[in-house]
């Protein structure tokens, strides 16, 4: 097989699971932009392809494109036919600005995403994390046509981090089924598409409550964003963390400025996508949860339409870890010593923390010193936007990533140069979204 | 009552630097997140992925796998086309401890059988070494890099 036929089954894998996404999600993303609605038509996909995959293999079928797309079409007919009525109508705040500078910036951010398509499909994905589980975990459900026990029992896979979610093994299995075979070169375009979903989210959702420029200055922003959009990555679950952050984060702003029941449903929808990818998806969405609760006290907000929302960003990741446990059983935290959480052992945690604190300002200061001056700059001359109150999830949640370098098994400092660059990135697209939304003066 | 001209110019003017200067801010910080971008190493994987797609007969996709070591690659293919491709074969890996990638790579490409490390040599069906004295003994058999001993179906 060829690498274009392999691409474009992969490709029919995709796009398959988007449309039973588009059918999927139209109830709750209806009046958002089109761009928007892809995003969250990918996002939901994944999930419907991973609930099809597992079907399948819960009833000893060996999952294949042609079975995995009858599932997604009748998971796409079902939702038609349970909301044939035009869902709630979200009216359009289209900003009619259309300047030169926001093309170049579109420009820009297709050019860099078009690098970025190349390398990641350019060779078999090799990231570290890649071979010891996301990928790993994908190619034995493929090569097997089942979920071992022994993914989560084997003793000699103690590396492979039995308690992460399973969402992105999934989706390379489930694509390695519509190409015929473990092609990682092919499946990697996963990657790519959840990157390309991410920028069009990022703009049609800031062009739709901003401006045409603040989206394109934000997609710019991301995709140039090399530390996170690199080659290295693809296989990893963070690129499609990013995009879970970015939709988690748009819901949430859309839930802050408006009272419509399609909100709380995306914001569920969300949730369900940051926890199905990532542990800290899971953190991400219940800080979500707390600033959304906290930012909106005494503003007169019916309390009812606040519980509603912590409810819908907590639940569906809570829901995520007890199918989770069912699914694998009581799994240890390798990377953690929450032995350091006893009373005996609280003296050592200040002086952790602080080699983990130093070490972030190190990094800060080697190695991101001038972004982090730019940032600086721009909140120095512009104004508060419209998801300035998210503002406040991206410290709190680099702050729970020291506090879990502070706990870690192995020594801070090599888990900190191992992960700490990578997974703070991946924040980045979603905090384009506060940075682009900032008003000048 | 509508400010004095001057002072309107003024707030104008004041604008306008916060305007410059945010657009200069952005603009570094756009710059700033290209730093870890490598142009030749860019340019030489967009080369690779021309000659993949024009069905070049020398590409292989694996080579970006294996910077740690070369040679390995051989070796584990050697392993994949001699060992039984099936869940049920557990095969006991003895490599080199550092960088760990060579026992990811080995479960990964030696997938979907199980690989165990040296500690759990009892269990398996096969031993295969590369690049390590451990494991050495009567009856193995040469592989690319390495040695293979393989048990009598228990």
């Amino acid at each position: 097989m060829t690498l274009v036929e392999a691409l474009s089954r992969a490709l029919v894998g995709l796009a398959g699971a988007t449309g039973a996404g588009w059918l999927v999600s139209r109830p709750v993303t209806w009046g958002l932009t089109r761009r928007e609605r892809f995003a969250w038509a990918l996002a939901s996909g994944l999930l419907v392809q991973a609930v099809a995959l597992l079907a399948l293999l819960a009833i000893g079928v060996r999952p294949s494109g042609w079975r995995l797309l009858l599932l997604e079409a009748i998971a796409g007919g079902l939702a038609l036919a349970a909301l044939r009525r035009r869902p709630e109508a979200a009216a359009l705040e289209r900003r009619a600005d259309s300047s030169l500078l926001a093309w170049l910036l579109l420009g820009v951010a297709a050019l860099a995403w078009l690098v970025f398509l190349g390398e990641s499909v350019a060779d078999g994905m090799w990231g570290t994390d890649f071979l010891a589980f996301w990928g790993y975990k994908g190619k034995i459900v493929f090569l097997t046509s089942g979920l071992p026990r022994r993914l989560f029992q084997d003793p000699a896979l103690y590396f492979a981090h039995r308690e992460y979610p399973l969402l992105v093994s999934l989706s390379l299995a489930a694509l390695a089924a519509f190409v015929g075979r473990w092609n990682d070169q092919a499946i990697a375009l996963l990657y790519p598409v959840c990157a390309l979903a991410t920028l069009l989210a990022l703009s049609g959702f800031l062009e739709r409550r901003v401006s045409r420029l603040a989206g394109a200055g934000a997609a710019a922003l991301a995709a140039l964003c090399a530390f996170l959009y690199k080659a290295g990555n693809a296989g990893t679950a963070e690129i499609p963390f990013a995009l879970s952050a970015v939709l988690a984060s748009s819901a949430a702003i859309d839930w802050l400025s408006r009272d419509r029941a399609a909100n709380p449903w995306r914001l569920a929808l969300a949730s369900l996508f940051c926890a199905a990818l990532k542990q800290e998806g899971t953190l991400f969405a219940v800080l979500l949860a707390a600033v959304l609760w906290l930012k909106t006290r005494g503003e007169g907000l019916a309390p009812r339409r606040r519980r509603l929302a912590v409810a819908a960003l907590v639940l569906p990741a809570l829901a995520h870890w007890i199918l989770l446990y069912l699914l694998r059983g009581n799994q240890t935290r390798r990377d953690f010593d929450f032995t350091l959480f006893t009373p005996e052992r609280w003296r050592e945690l200040p002086a952790l923390f602080a080699l983990v604190a130093g070490r972030f300002l190190r990094i800060g200061w080697t190695e991101a010193l001038v972004p982090i001056l730019a940032i600086v700059v721009i909140f120095l001359v512009t104004r508060r936007g419209m998801a300035a109150p998210i503002l406040p999830v991206f410290p709190t949640q680099i702050f729970f990533y020291a506090v879990a370098f502070t706990v870690s098994s192995f020594d801070p400092l090599y888990a900190i140069d191992g992960a700490f660059r990578r997974i703070t990135m991946s924040l980045f697209p979603a905090f384009t979204l506060v940075l682009c939304s900032r008003e000048t003066r | 009552m509508e400010p004095p001209p001057r002072a309107l110019d003024a707030k104008t003017r004041a604008r306008a630097a916060r305007l410059s200067l945010a657009a200069i801010a952005y603009a570094v910080l756009a710059v700033s997140l290209l730093s870890p971008v490598q142009p030749a190493v860019t340019k030489t994987r967009l080369e690779r992925l021309g000659s993949a797609l024009r069905g070049d007969p020398t590409y292989r996709p694996e080579n970006m796998g294996f910077w740690f070591d070369a040679d390995y690659l051989a070796f584990l293919d050697d392993l994949d086309r001699r060992l039984p491709k099936t869940p049920a074969l557990t095969v006991a890996v003895l490599v080199p401890r550092n960088p760990d990638l060579y026992r990811f790579q080995a479960n990964y490409r030696l997938a979907p059988r199980r690989v165990v490390e040296e500690r759990w040599k009892d269990e398996a069906d096969a031993v295969a070494t590369y690049r390590t004295e451990a494991g050495r003994g009567p009856g193995g058999e040469p592989v690319a890099g390495g040695w293979l001993w393989t048990r009598p179906s228990r």
